[in-house]
């Protein structure tokens, strides 16, 4: 009995020393990352960098590492606005067809390779997934007029300098790949280097020194790959990580409370819209699109559903800090009696008193199909206030969640009534947009000659004034036709230490401006 | 022995060719057009239907699919598991990058989990009705019942982000594997602890037992030496299994802790539609997991001499 007794002491002491052991190693890794925080940022993304090499789309948050390693030719600032970028000047001697970019001197590359016009011709060859995409279907050819100078053709007019501000169709060095053509390493003009990267765990950038803008204050950032938003939340507020990028809407709340830390919002070019199945099935009608329109409330949405988080749009189709959104259109302003006497007027009644309307024996059941995709927590939750709404006007929606695939197959046939989606064709604050309701797209489902018209006529225009008044029709008509609703304007969500300083949100999305950015040291 | 082995390892190459002619046909037939989801992958969404076709044509998608199984098959002979169809990464490369990660986490989960369970079950076979056994077998119903997400944040809650003892997501030294270890070990000890109660008592009620106690043996020596070894037969082969489908890798797991494993590439590749990258997946898995089974019945010789393959 005493041996046995000694024996549970003994058990009960190696345990504690066990337990005592993991907390020593644990505060010993902890005390370790402190120390070496001071001009190191560490920034927590949902995917890895998948690719780094412009064959291929980066794809998910892989577009933030991109835009700190890469340039583009022309690009954005924080408010949206357009400003050279590694082109110091452009001029289009032919009203949009061909489009002269003049390089700025004295830039290199990370390798020491100088930035010449040849490197652009590079980022434009074949090999790239650019050539491959719809956007710039109309790019015949780019070729170098001197060393500094580099000649764009395009089969149509087209504001070509808004289509190259995309972070993810920047200038990449001919030396990224070997003789084979094989790429070897990521080498950009970008205010920080590749260092390195461990799958799926994180990846290291460090200071170009060399870089020919504004010298950048951080030493290096390192990006960690945290893929379920609630981890990254807590790791955020743990201190592990200094930075946390796209937040999901519920967590800003309690965030925005907290002391050390800080949260950044501000309105994106992204657009939640529900789309609808105009060419067969109940939204055929325009009257029944209407009638939607006029029952959901996007303002008590956002307030509600959201949070707070984003802006209602009532049917807009471009946030208003976007180019060429038109101010003065006439929105939706949600009336519940009015959306019922719509389909009250084009034949819909409650006949069999089920609670649901129907029309020569057909009730007024629609699907209403939600990805799985990134939006999908704030989707989910959308379609269902959405099949809330249209309860009260006798409109039985049947929500599916499925992943893209699936949505793809039944889009292919036609085979669903509405789609939640968000973005498509979004290309900074330029309205390429439009075109994903052109009767030729792949995600279109209306119809419409006089819409496909408008479309192109205001893309492939290049004065200004002009194209403004193309694309302020195209947007009433958007309104009123109803080939989509447009429920959110999104508000993006990045939340910091309070420690980090000088960090600017940027409207533009995939782009992380780290520009003046600094940890302040606690000492 | 030897010959049983080798029988057995010639079995395995048919489960594992099944496996994969399953899976092939599964990822073949399921909706939507792998062409379109791939070209949206790699080009982005901004797509004309030409470049939707050229995909088709290019991966062989026009190809009726016992076409696509036999060339695939082919490479995989010449060891060449291909690469993806996404990324155009070697499929290889990227498995063997996160093995080491899924199989970390898998023996020490298990670990935790026997280490749990056992001792669990054994208590409450013999003390069936005092306050211990009675609070083991809650404890083992709501481990059951708890979800492994729910109970992977809470865990970060109490021990990062209250406690700051452990970090709350990540790969690297034995601090970052106690948490993850521990939601999968906790939630697979529950249903071992039922296993280990039944066969212990299972056991307990036998003759040779009732002739220990005759002779005058005492409880402890009875049970642990008489008993336990015994019981442990079904408990090995349940945790065999267990320990196979722990090598598939846990996708819910991997994706609270940002833990860099196999179960959330698979299951990422199956929403791309990246044909290579599952075959290569469920390939490997399934080698592996027939393996671990194997491994399992030669056991069962040194546990219990009854048994001989002849």
């Amino acid at each position: 009995m005493a041996t046995n007794k000694k024996r549970k002491n003994l058990n009960v002491l190696i345990t504690c020393v066990i337990i005592a052991s993991f907390l020593l190693m644990s505060g010993c890794v902890d005390s370790e990352e402190e120390a070496t925080t001071t001009n190191e940022l560490t920034v927590g993304i949902s995917t890895d960098v998948n690719n780094w090499y412009l064959s291929q789309f980066p794809d998910g948050d892989g577009r933030f590492v991109w835009s700190q390693v890469y340039e583009t030719l022309v690009r954005l600032d924080t408010d949206l606005n357009i400003e050279p970028g590694l082109a110091e000047s452009w001029e289009t001697p032919d009203n949009g067809t061909t489009w002269i970019f003049h390089l700025r001197e004295n830039v290199y590359f990370h390798d020491g390779t100088p930035l010449n016009a040849d490197a652009v011709v590079f980022s434009y060859s074949e090999d790239s997934y650019v050539k491959k995409m719809g956007a710039l279907r109309a790019l015949k050819s780019v070729e170098a007029v001197d060393d500094t100078t580099v000649k764009f053709v395009m089969a149509k007019q087209m504001s070509l300098p808004f289509y190259l501000t995309h972070v993810a169709w920047p200038i990449m060095s001919p030396s990224c790949v070997d003789a084979e053509g094989n790429f070897i390493s990521p080498i950009g003009t970008g205010p920080f280097k590749f260092e390195d990267q461990v799958t799926d765990q994180e990846i290291i950038l460090v200071r170009n020194d060399d870089y020919w803008g504004e010298k950048y204050v951080l030493d290096s950032v390192i990006f960690k790959v945290i893929p379920e938003a609630t981890t990254r939340v807590m790791a955020l507020e743990t201190g592990e990580i200094d930075m946390a990028i796209k937040l999901p809407e519920y967590d800003v709340s309690r965030l925005e409370e907290e002391d050390d830390i800080e949260v950044y919002r501000t309105l994106t070019t992204f657009t939640d819209f529900l789309q609808f199945n105009c060419n067969n099935g109940v939204f055929e009608d325009k009257e029944v699109r209407k009638a939607v329109a006029y029952t959901i409330d996007t303002e008590e949405m956002v307030d509600t559903v959201l949070e707070g988080i984003g802006m209602a749009a009532q049917g807009r189709a471009f946030t208003p800090t976007m180019m060429y959104s038109n101010p003065d259109l006439e929105l939706y302003e949600p009336d519940v009696e009015k959306a019922k006497e719509i389909l009250a007027d084009d034949g819909w009644s409650d006949s069999d008193n089920d609670g649901i309307l129907d029309k020569d024996g057909k009730p007024l059941t629609v699907t209403l199909i939600v990805g799985k995709g990134v939006w999908a927590s704030r989707h989910t939750a959308m379609a269902e206030a959405i099949q809330g709404s249209l309860n009260e006007i006798g409109m039985d929606v049947d929500i599916q969640v499925l992943e893209s695939a699936a949505i793809t197959s039944l889009e292919n046939d036609g085979d669903f009534d509405m789609l939640l989606r968000t973005g498509y064709f979004v290309w900074g604050p330029y309205p390429r947009h439009f075109f994903v309701h052109q009767s030729t797209s792949p995600y279109s489902h209306y119809n419409n000659s006089e819409y496909d018209v408008l479309a192109n006529a205001a893309d492939s225009t290049v004065d200004e004034d002009k194209q403004q008044e193309l694309y302020y029709q195209l947007q009433e008509m958007v309104l009123e036709e109803l080939p989509a609703f447009y429920l959110v304007h999104e508000e993006k969500i990045v939340a910091a230490n309070s420690y980090v300083k000088g960090y600017e949100i940027t409207a533009e999305d995939p782009w992380l401006n780290l520009n003046g950015v600094y940890i302040e040291n606690e000492q | 022995m030897l010959k049983y082995i080798s029988k057995r390892i010639f079995l395995v190459f048919f489960v594992i060719l099944g496996v994969t002619i399953v899976t092939f046909c599964t990822m073949h037939f399921a909706p939507g057009d792998p062409e379109e989801v791939i070209a949206i992958a790699r080009y982005g969404e901004d797509l004309t239907q030409e470049q939707i076709d050229w995909v088709k044509v290019t991966e062989g998608f026009d190809a009726p699919v016992y076409i696509q199984y036999m060339k695939w098959l082919d490479h995989v002979l010449r060891l060449d598991l291909g690469q993806s169809l996404v990324t155009s990464d070697d499929v290889l490369e990227e498995i063997t990058i996160r093995f080491p990660a899924t199989m970390l986490l898998a023996f020490s989960s298990l670990i935790i989990s026997l280490t749990i369970a056992i001792p669990a079950g054994i208590i409450v076979a013999i003390k069936k009705n005092a306050i211990i056994g009675q609070f083991f077998m809650t404890g083992s119903l709501i481990g059951v019942s708890i979800p492994n997400f729910w109970l992977g944040l809470l865990l970060i809650w109490l021990f990062a982000y209250t406690l700051h003892l452990l970090p709350s997501y990540g790969y690297g030294g034995i601090s970052h594997l106690i948490l993850p270890a521990v939601t999968l070990g906790t939630s697979m000890a529950a249903i071992t602890t039922r296993l280990t109660r039944s066969s212990m008592l299972d056991v307990l009620n036998q003759e040779y037992i009732v002739t220990a106690k005759a002779k005058g043996l005492d409880n402890r020596t009875i049970i642990l030496k008489h008993a336990l070894k015994n019981a442990m037969l079904p408990i090995i082969t349940f945790a065999g299994m267990q320990l196979g489908f722990l090598l598939g890798g846990s996708v819910i797991v991997e994706t609270i802790f940002a833990w860099p494993g196999i179960g959330k590439l698979l299951v990422d590749s199956i929403y791309a539609r990246d044909f290579s990258m599952v075959q290569g997946c469920v390939l490997i898995i399934g080698v592996t997991f027939a393996l671990t089974n194997l491994a399992v019945d030669i056991a069962y010789a040194f546990l219990d001499p009854r048994i001989r393959y002849e």
